[in-house]
């Protein structure tokens, strides 16, 4: 069951980065909005990377746990954008 | 609660990939409809997860119950094996004849070439009876100490006699011989 609900909330995930992409072709302002936002969720997400130890300090949660979530960030981010410029 | 967490999943899965495979994004209405699936796909794999995160906790908190109660069942096994081996051996130890542990002492404290057979019968019968008293003048010691503690009459012959409470000869014998011991104390 707890693959169950890892596996929804990956769809969410995915289906959410499809959701930004769908916004950032509604209009050209959307889609600065969308590319500044993404870059920033990008940036966060490399410190995230590099201050691992301390970034699992502050959150309580295992290292393991913080990269397994970082990297599962990542593949929703780039499966939903995929689905999203391949369709 | 399953069936309504997997035609959430499917709806989610379908809603997010149909109108992106199917729609054409130079239509406005079908850019519009996917967009609204988009939503609504997110909206049914939250629910669906959420379902889920629920059904693996109660899952979880069933197996921690499970557990506990494997590990009271292994714990009251394991008591009463031990208790039923002291019970067995504290009998073994009353069906081995006094004078037979008497002749056993004493047979430790000599050496083979020094051992001499008692002579006189009188002599094997006083320590043996010196024992006896002493065995049930330690015991009655016992007794009154475990009464003074606060043990109830059924704990104290368990300990001091290994016999269990109920309607057995040997518990009635046990019974009687605490009763005997404490009046006289």
């Amino acid at each position: 069951m707890r693959v169950a609900y890892l596996a929804n909330y990956f769809i969410a995930g995915c289906a959410a980065s499809s959701l930004l992409g769908w916004v950032a072709s509604t209009s050209p302002m959307a889609g600065k909005a969308i590319a500044f936002f993404v870059a920033a969720a990008f940036i966060l997400w490399g410190l995230c990377w590099l201050l691992d130890f301390s970034v699992s300090n502050w959150l309580k949660i295992s290292v393991n746990n913080l990269q397994a979530f970082l990297l599962a960030v990542l593949a929703m981010g780039v499966i939903g954008v995929g689905v999203f410029l391949c369709s | 609660m399953f069936l309504k967490m997997f035609v959430l999943s499917g709806s989610a899965v379908i809603l997010w990939l149909t109108p992106l495979a199917v729609l054409d994004k130079k239509i406005g209405w079908h850019k519009s409809a996917q967009g609204l699936s988009l939503v609504v796909a997110v909206s049914c794999a939250i629910g669906a997860g959420n379902i889920a995160k629920r059904l693996a906790e109660e899952n979880e908190i069933e197996e921690i119950k499970t557990r506990a109660i494997t590990a009271d069942v292994v714990d009251e096994i394991a008591t009463s094996a031990y208790i039923s081996q002291t019970q067995r051996q504290q009998e073994a130890e009353q069906i081995l004849n006094p004078r037979e542990h008497l002749e056993r002492s004493l047979a430790l404290s000599y050496n083979d070439g020094e051992r001499s057979e008692p002579s006189d019968q009188k002599q094997l019968a006083e320590p043996e009876q010196n024992a006896l008293e002493n065995a049930e003048s330690e015991r009655a010691k016992r007794a009154l100490q475990l009464k003074a503690q606060g043990w109830g009459k059924a704990k104290i012959i368990l300990e001091l006699w290994g016999v269990s409470k109920g309607g057995s000869p040997k518990y009635k014998a046990a019974e009687a011989e605490y009763r005997r011991l404490v009046e006289d104390s």
